[in-house]
């Protein structure tokens, strides 16, 4: 696709910014449009970077259940987590990896509490690694 | 603006000042967060203008906080000579204008730093931080029951006042995710295994205390305080750290509020309250400032996202503070695992 959704937004944003929202005579209105310019920026680094920081991090946490499975002394609880590493992304549209970082994300709750509770300062600080790529990951940058 | 809500304030007005010939000029919205409608206007009558504000709930609130609480806070501050606008009138029912609102005097000739500048302060950034700290210390040092407040929501006990701010933002939490928070949670369950000290004393808790919501004049004059909404009883520190949060530093966490070096702000926080902020206790209170900073972030996606309050600072908070305060979290709780 020739402008790409990314171009699109950032130049709307460009415009809304430097253009429409100066024009406008109510404060209000200003402030509103220089927000919704952001949003459109932000929508636009999200288009390019959405599917694959959420593939790596449901990657990441499948990785991260291999990993710990053999170590959790909860039957059903390693049933789970060995079901969700075996789980792959089977479509990259950004509600379907959603949907999987959402159960994955359910999981990685439960165990990070019985590691917690049971497991070591080793398996804690795995489990942080991955919670802060995570956050790296996602962060929306201003600039 | 419409002339409805115009001709409803004016008369509202002329009843509550008893003054029949007063007429209502110039109303305009403002900016003034998603939390509540904001609107600038001028108040005639006898010969005289008055510059006023309008704050009305919108149809549906952020954060549900008690509608009075906000405007107690600027009587019970106002009283004590701190900068805070002089409150004019409080109307609980929708019978004036749909929905409950209060009026406050304009502060003119102030702005506000915007959180995303890398500077707002300019050359006045130490006196900013200066008066800044020395506020909120005052704040903190304040006998609840001398102001009037001992009634406000919150923690009845010192020792109860992280319990009860913990229990408050997980309850947020439950109702409103909109996707599993494992940061957050995690901060949760950490807040409550490693609990602070009992509060030195329960103080007013201005609620959101930051760089952002105080206006100051062109010669570094902070003007007034703004924003009590969410005003409570609780723990003075729990002010402290989310007024150093890092999300409020203006990208240098090492100068909180865009002003003073850290430590610097910490004493005169200290001497202007005449407390103490332990260090271990007040890391604590850090790291649930940015749990609460996640509870109102995750808030404020779930009413755009639901299409009650489409504001797009709801989007933005949902959006980038979130994302901010989780890395925040996640750094300082994976350092400590």
């Amino acid at each position: 696709m020739n402008p790409d959704a990314q171009d699109i937004l950032n130049k709307s944003a460009d415009q809304l910014m430097g253009q429409l929202a100066p024009a406008l005579n109510a404060q209000y209105s200003q402030g509103t449009a220089a927000v919704m310019a952001l949003l459109l920026k932000f929508a636009g680094k999200e288009y390019e970077r959405g599917a694959d920081i959420r593939a790596a991090e449901n990657a990441d946490l499948r990785a991260l259940f291999a990993e710990l499975t053999p170590r959790v002394g909860d039957a059903a609880l390693r049933k789970r987590t060995e079901d969700a590493a075996a789980t792959h992304d089977t479509s990259l549209a950004i509600s379907a990896l959603n949907a999987a970082n959402h159960d994955l994300r359910r999981t990685l709750i439960a165990l990070q509490i019985w590691i917690e509770e049971n497991g070591s300062r080793e398996d804690q600080q795995r489990i942080w690694s991955a919670l802060r790529a995570s956050a790296d990951r996602r962060i929306v940058s201003l600039f | 603006m419409s002339d409805a809500l115009s001709e409803n304030l004016a008369k509202y007005l002329a009843a509550k000042l008893n003054a029949p010939d007063l007429t209502v000029h110039d109303l305009a919205r403002i900016p003034g967060g998603a939390s509540r409608e904001t609107y600038r206007f001028r108040a005639r009558h006898g010969g005289t203008e008055r510059k006023l504000i309008l704050r009305r709930d919108p149809p549906a609130s952020l954060i549900e906080t008690e509608r009075s609480t906000e405007y107690r806070a600027y009587e019970a501050f106002h009283k004590l000579g701190l900068p805070v606008p002089e409150p004019i009138a409080l109307e609980l029912g929708s019978e004036a204008l749909e929905r409950p609102f209060f009026i406050m005097a304009d502060i003119e000739n102030a702005m506000v730093g915007s959180i995303l500048a890398p500077d707002p302060y300019g050359a006045h950034r130490e006196k900013i931080g200066q008066q800044f700290f020395s506020i909120l210390g005052r704040i903190a040092g304040a006998d609840p029951k001398v102001l009037g407040l001992s009634d406000f929501e919150g923690a009845s006990a010192p020792d109860q006042c992280w319990r009860h701010e913990v229990a408050r933002w997980e309850k947020v939490i439950d109702e409103d995710e909109g996707e599993p928070q494992p940061i957050a949670r995690a901060a949760i369950r950490w807040l409550k295994r490693n609990p602070p000290p009992p509060a030195q004393k329960i103080s007013v808790v201005h609620g959101d205390y930051r760089s952002g919501n105080f206006l100051f004049d062109a010669d570094g004059d902070i003007r007034a305080i703004l924003d009590w909404e969410m005003a409570h009883l609780g723990d003075p520190l729990e002010d402290l750290a989310w007024a150093i949060d890092p999300l409020w530093a203006h990208h240098d966490p090492s100068h909180p509020a865009g002003t003073l070096a850290r430590a610097d702000a910490i004493k005169v926080w200290e001497q202007a309250s005449g407390l103490k902020a332990d260090p271990a206790a007040l890391a604590w209170w850090e790291i649930f400032a940015s749990l609460k900073g996640c509870a109102i972030w995750i808030s404020a996606a779930h009413e755009y996202a639901t299409g009650r309050n489409d504001d797009p600072v709801n989007a933005f908070s949902g959006w980038y503070c979130l994302t901010y305060h989780n890395k925040v979290l996640a750094d300082r709780l994976g350092a400590l695992a």
